[in-house]
């Protein structure tokens, strides 16, 4: 029955030409993706992208990889500075500042670092590190803590959270272990980068393809077979809820490896031990994991939103008896918290922070301040939502079962 | 096998579909007939549990259908008056399909899929999709279908719905063939379908069972008697007002009528042996004027 059941959905034409998309889906993250890393060479008008910036880059950085202590944030503040004194660093010439850019790549991702440890909480300036000196290097780690302490004590933050949350933010900062573990870990920038944009549009492809499953025997007037025959109202509704789960199973994995493995097998594995907190998007975080648990996260997040949205498809497929309706339930759960999100009110932000359309790109949600109380005890939004959503996902199955047995009658 | 419906009703907001049905069937073929809506496909929804009556059950062997629940489905066979399928299956894609959903075993599956291809005469389109399909091919697939679980009670609403003449005797005999030692329910509105292959006839008017019996026990059964008299071509019309008029037949010095009439129609009228057609005319035609009996000679 489960056979069928999948042989009905991929035996229709829009079904292959969304199979078909996928592919491309897959194959234009990638490239776009690879082509994200960029090198310049030392004549400064030579400019590398994807595989061969990627190599270059891990070269350049070799000296500067291992924990990321004062001496070699005051070495990388040195160089930099020895950089800017050069002829080239001083040009106005663009080939020539490109030259002095093309000195600074072994370090610049730690140069960024500098820039948001000695820049403003909210505010980023490319030159905040070339106006510092060795011994400031000393308070790299803490600037970090020092920037999150005024920020919420700011007049526009100071409302938006409890003392609690505050307290709980601080606490989060100063647990995360330093000095930090450095290394080339572009590959996984890369595939966080595009990571959404390919989840967020196979979910409505996946949309697409379940959303006829339980509406297929009513629009083909076949239902009256199917429920009066032995097993209509039994296993082979079950099928039904098997195949949808299935399809979301296989082409979602099949999809996230396979983008994985074309990320990474070609910018590198390298840096998966290194905290999130050396990269611009996890420098603010309060989750203080490494990348590789973060690709865990944004996997299974993933994987978990889209179990839960197509199971919902399904459930109004069964209800209403069209997958035309049905279709449409990804794009509303996607696309529709973004429209609604006119407040700033905190109330209406905290709802927004466990809309079902974070789940798709967790990599976002983990740069995000989003706080609950749970038991008396602060919690981020990701642990809620993949234990709200993992749970409704559950529940939704013997839910979809029981709907559309009814609608036998 | 017996199928008994007990004070059979199905209402639908207050429309009564299905009324107060009493009705025993035990194997062998019933025609089911009636003008459209007169409830037939209601009647075969609930008997199919697709359905729950409003009112009255139905017995299977003396147990409720519903609580029987897939034991009752497993030994029933159903063609519905709108067959669905999925275009992109072939006929053994299908029929596997359908196999497996009926609960029969693979290996047992495939040996009956080949069995019923070839009784169906559609042996050499196994491989083709069903969307390419005439209809009569369709139906012929809708009764293998129909007979995959080798079913005891086989329902079969309006199997030869825009069938062309040949295909509707095929199909006909077909049901014959298939009709031993089971209950065949027969639904239709033309009369020929039933009228050679049921053992007895139920007439359905809405919603509720008029008359039943074999062809000939409804044909002795009508009150009136059937006329065959010749009338002026003018006065054709007139006849057709007042009496339920079965045919007409344009001849050179005239028309002859078959008519429907308590006494001779016209001095030259004779009375000829009633058809299930004058039966079904009887139950289910109206003159062109009012329902008002008319017995004068004209």
């Amino acid at each position: 029955m489960l056979y069928y059941e999948l042989k009905k959905v991929f035996t229709k034409k829009g079904s292959q030409v969304a199979l078909v998309l996928v592919g491309i889906l897959l194959v234009t993250a990638v490239f776009l993706a690879v082509k994200g890393v960029s090198w310049t060479e030392e004549d400064g008008t030579t400019h590398l992208e994807g595989y061969q910036a990627a190599k270059k880059l891990k070269e350049a950085g070799e000296a500067w990889y291992g924990p990321l202590t004062e001496e070699k944030l005051s070495a990388v503040i040195a160089e930099n500075t020895r950089v800017n004194e050069t002829p080239q660093g001083q040009s106005q010439d663009v080939t020539q500042s490109n030259i002095a850019y093309s000195w600074k790549q072994g370090f610049r991702e730690i140069r960024e670092m500098l820039n948001r440890s000695f820049g403003e909480f909210r505010s980023y300036d490319y030159y905040t590190a070339d106006a510092l000196k060795p011994a400031d290097a000393a308070c790299f780690y803490s600037n970090r803590i020092k920037n999150l302490e005024t920020w919420l004590a700011s007049d526009e933050e100071k409302d938006r959270f409890s003392e609690a949350e505050k307290q709980f933010l601080i606490s989060r900062y100063q647990e995360l272990e330093t000095p930090f573990e450095y290394q080339y870990a572009e590959g996984w920038k890369q595939l966080f980068e595009y990571a959404p944009t390919v989840v967020m549009i196979l979910m409505l492809i996946l949309g697409f393809l379940v959303a006829g499953i339980f509406s297929g025997e009513f629009q083909t007037k076949a239902d009256a077979l199917f429920f009066s025959s032995m097993h209509g109202r039994g296993k082979a509704s079950r099928a039904k809820v098997e195949a949808g789960f299935l399809i979301v199973t296989m082409l979602y994995w099949a999809v996230f490896l396979l983008y994985s493995l074309g990320v990474l097998g070609i910018l590198g594995f390298e840096g998966a031990d290194c905290p999130i907190q050396i990269s611009g998007a996890g420098w603010k975080s309060f989750y203080n994991i490494t990348f590789w648990e973060e690709y865990i996260l944004i996997a299974v997040g993933g994987y978990i939103g889209c179990v839960f949205m197509a199971a919902l498809t399904m459930l109004v497929s069964a209800k209403t008896k069209s997958s035309v309706l049905a279709v449409i339930v990804p794009f509303v759960l996607i696309f529709g918290p973004s429209m609604i999100s006119f407040s700033r009110s905190v109330v209406v932000e905290k709802i927004l922070g466990l809309f079902p359309d974070w789940l798709l790109r967790l990599n976002q949600c983990v740069g995000m301040f989003y706080l609950y109380s749970v038991g008396g005890k602060q919690v981020g939004a990701i642990p809620i939502l993949l234990v709200l959503y993992g749970v409704l996902a559950v529940l939704l199955q013997p839910l979809l079962y029981r709907v559309y047995r009814r609608q036998a009658r | 096998m017996e199928l008994k419906l007990e004070n059979l009703t199905k209402t639908f907001q207050d429309v009564e579909a299905v009324s107060g049905i009493d009705y025993t069937m035990k194997n062998g073929v019933y025609g089911l007939l009636g003008v459209n809506g007169a409830g037939k496909t209601t009647l075969m929804r609930m008997i199919c549990t697709l359905a729950k009556p409003t009112k009255g059950r139905i017995l299977c062997n003396g147990q409720e259908i519903w609580q029987l629940d897939w034991k009752y489905r497993k030994i029933l066979g159903y063609l519905p008056q709108e067959f669905g399928f999925y275009p992109e299956f072939t006929a053994e894609d299908y029929l596997r399909y359908i196999a497996s959903i009926k609960g029969i075993p693979a290996a047992a599956a495939k040996k009956r899929v080949d069995e019923l291809l070839v009784q169906v005469g559609m042996e050499k389109y196994r491989k083709k999709k069903m969307k390419r399909f005439s209809g009569g091919m369709k139906r012929r697939i809708g009764i293998a279908q129909a007979m995959l679980n080798n079913p005891k009670i086989l329902v079969l609403d309006e199997p030869t719905a825009g069938l062309d003449p040949n295909e509707r005797i095929r199909f006909r005999n077909l049901i014959s063939e298939l009709s031993e030692d089971r209950l065949v329910l027969l639904s239709t509105h033309i009369v020929s379908d039933v009228e050679y292959i049921a053992n007895e006839i139920l007439l359905m008017k809405e919603g509720k069972l008029k008359q039943a019996g074999t062809a000939y026990e409804l044909a002795v059964g009508i009150p009136e008697q059937v006329w065959v008299c010749r009338v002026p071509r003018e006065r054709a019309a007139e006849y057709e007002k007042r009496y339920r008029v079965a045919n007409l037949r344009t001849l050179p010095d005239g028309v002859e009528l078959r008519l429907l009439a308590g006494h001779a129609p016209a001095p030259d009228a004779r009375c000829v042996e009633a058809t299930l057609e004058d039966v079904f005319l009887y139950y289910f035609g109206n003159r062109q004027e009012g329902e008002g009996e008319q017995h004068a000679v004209l």
